[in-house]
């Protein structure tokens, strides 16, 4: 989000907090999260996608709804009106492109009317078929579950969304051979996929609330939310949809209060750090040691003010519609080991790890008779690579999630070494703190860097190696 | 009921995941956000209510916000255990 788009936004909310009496609080985010979907999206090189994108995101989250109800649901009037004025959104969107005075909303001219009345129609087929044959059934919501993991490696893998990027291009009339990785910018996927993964496993293990398509699509592409996190869970988000809200003093006051420290730290202290943090071209500029820890440790503020000052809007936004997300950052770096550091480091996104894949492994191999050092190690590396490959499937996001992996485990078998031992002193803990912020700072040098001969290059500096 | 199970979850916490025989927690201490309980011993705990009194305790229930002291484990344990 740009600084313009986040006043709009809080504009709206404040202009809107004194008409919820005339108006539906939840009607209303639900239409400004549609249209937002289109609005925040960047463009794209391949023809339409900047529009086609945002539609297939409402779309999947409608169709997700459909495959989740349960199977003696009735669809009502409200559900009906949800979905037409998603298709009817779209089209007027779509339709916006005639009208030069109102175009446009989207990134660049939405495409012609033919070509958006084809994917509504695709999408509404596809979510009534889906509604008629595989509502609420295991292999459906399996396969649900499958496919999103299946586009999340096709997005996040460079070969393989310049491989989708050429068949995008081909079908769009392109030249093919122009295809590159950052082609398909689908703009907060990864964010909604991990929505997506969460209902339909809650549905497959019979946790999940009921809640109407109008406030799942909410839920699943809620403007604040949408494009870095934090990542809600839905039985703590529909419930707010619910209770009654004014925005009063005090609310006003917690949302503003949130606002100012989340745009300082993102536009002042993260930007300003921007200028000589750690980065592909400065890192082979730098041969001192001591320079090279400055860039570093810049680096390691910038990408926490970046990402803690975002959480802050995000949250300060939600406030003033009246939704508290979840935190997502808690002091991180005053922590004194690596394991409370990810209980404090985008604690959302570990939090859905361990949901849906830690404790299930954990609790599966815990039942086998495999000793407990090797269940934590294979436990914590796996999962630690994979939060690693989440943010890309590249080797360095693979080393960086090793390494904190590594630390973890580490970790965990020092405290078994030392909880029965009590010869073993306790570290001070401000050395434990510094050591926990040099251990995780390190992993940084493997995050901001690409190419492994410039990451080792930069190991090397920092201990004065071979510089 | 619930003072029972308090009592049996703090033997199990303090003598097989803290290895502390001497300490006793207070019932309604953080145990998940202090830093007290890690992710692998909250698995742990799980299974030992699932195996003690039968009560599931699912997945993505393990964290601080379903539960945090032995107090809130045992009223969860007792509604489980019920059902």
């Amino acid at each position: 989000m740009s600084l313009t788009q986040i006043f709009i936004f809080a504009a709206l909310g404040l202009l809107a907090g004194r008409f919820y009496k005339v108006f539906s609080r939840n009607w209303l985010l639900f239409v400004a999260s549609a249209l937002a979907v289109f609005w925040l999206q960047p463009a794209s090189p391949v023809r339409n996608l900047f529009f086609i994108l945002p539609a297939v995101s409402l779309g999947l989250a409608a169709v997700v709804w459909a495959l989740t109800v349960p199977a003696d649901y009735a669809l009502n009037k409200q559900d009906a009106s949800a979905a037409g004025s998603l298709a009817g959104l779209v089209l007027l969107l779509s339709a916006s492109r005639y009208f030069d005075p109102v175009c446009c909303l989207t990134a660049s001219r939405p495409p012609q009317m033919e070509i958006t009345l084809l994917v509504v129609a695709v999408l509404a087929v596809f979510g009534f078929l889906v509604y008629r044959l595989g509502r609420g059934r295991a292999a459906f919501l399996n396969f649900g579950i499958l496919l999103i993991i299946a586009i999340l490696i096709v997005l996040k893998s460079p070969s393989l969304a310049e491989w989708a990027g050429r068949g995008i291009r081909g079908l769009s009339g392109q030249d093919a051979s122009l295809a590159s990785s950052i082609d398909i910018g689908w703009l907060g996927f990864s964010y909604i996929a991990f929505r997506l993964i969460h209902v339909l496993r809650d549905r497959l293990a019979g946790r999940l609330p009921q809640v109407s398509l109008r406030d799942f699509v909410t839920y699943i592409v809620f403007f604040p939310a949408l494009t870095a996190g934090p990542i809600e869970r839905i039985e703590r988000f529909a419930p707010q949809l619910q209770s009654e809200f004014h925005l009063d003093g005090n609310r006003l006051l917690g949302a503003g209060r949130r606002l100012v420290v989340g745009l300082f730290m993102k536009f002042v202290l993260a930007d300003g750090l921007a200028f000589f943090a750690l980065n592909p071209t400065n890192a082979q500029q730098v041969d001192s040691t001591g320079w090279m820890w400055v860039l570093l440790v810049a680096y390691a503020f910038r990408i926490f003010f970046d990402f803690a000052g975002y959480t802050h809007i995000a949250i300060g936004l939600g406030l003033l519609f009246g939704i508290l997300l979840p935190e997502n950052f808690d002091r991180p770096y005053t922590k004194p080991n690596i394991t409370a550091f990810w209980n404090s480091w985008h604690i959302t996104l570990a939090q859905w790890f361990r949901s849906y894949y830690f404790n299930p492994l954990t609790r599966g191999l815990r039942t086998g008779n495999m000793p407990p050092w090797l269940i934590v190690m294979l436990a914590q590396l796996s999962t630690m690579a994979l939060i690693g490959l989440w943010h890309g499937i590249t080797w360095n996001f693979l080393v960086w999630g090793l390494w904190h992996g590594v630390g973890l485990f580490v970790h965990n078998q020092w405290l078994q070494l030392t909880k029965s031992r009590s010869a073993f002193a306790a570290v001070p803990s401000q050395v434990s703190t510094l050591l926990t912020f040099g251990y995780v700072s390190l992993g940084w040098v493997w995050f901001a860097l690409p190419e492994p001969d410039n990451a080792m290059r930069v190991l090397r500096t920092l201990f004065g190696v071979g510089a | 009921m619930k003072d029972e199970i308090v009592t049996q979850l703090n033997q199990y916490i303090t003598t097989q995941i803290l290895k502390r025989t001497d300490k006793t927690l207070n019932p309604n201490e953080p145990l998940i956000s202090g830093g007290l309980i890690d992710s692998f011993s909250l698995v742990d705990l799980a299974l030992f209510a699932e195996q003690t009194w039968g009560a599931r305790i699912d997945d993505t229930e393990l964290n601080a916000q379903t539960f945090d002291s032995l107090n809130q484990l045992a009223e969860l344990i007792e509604v489980r255990k019920a059902n």
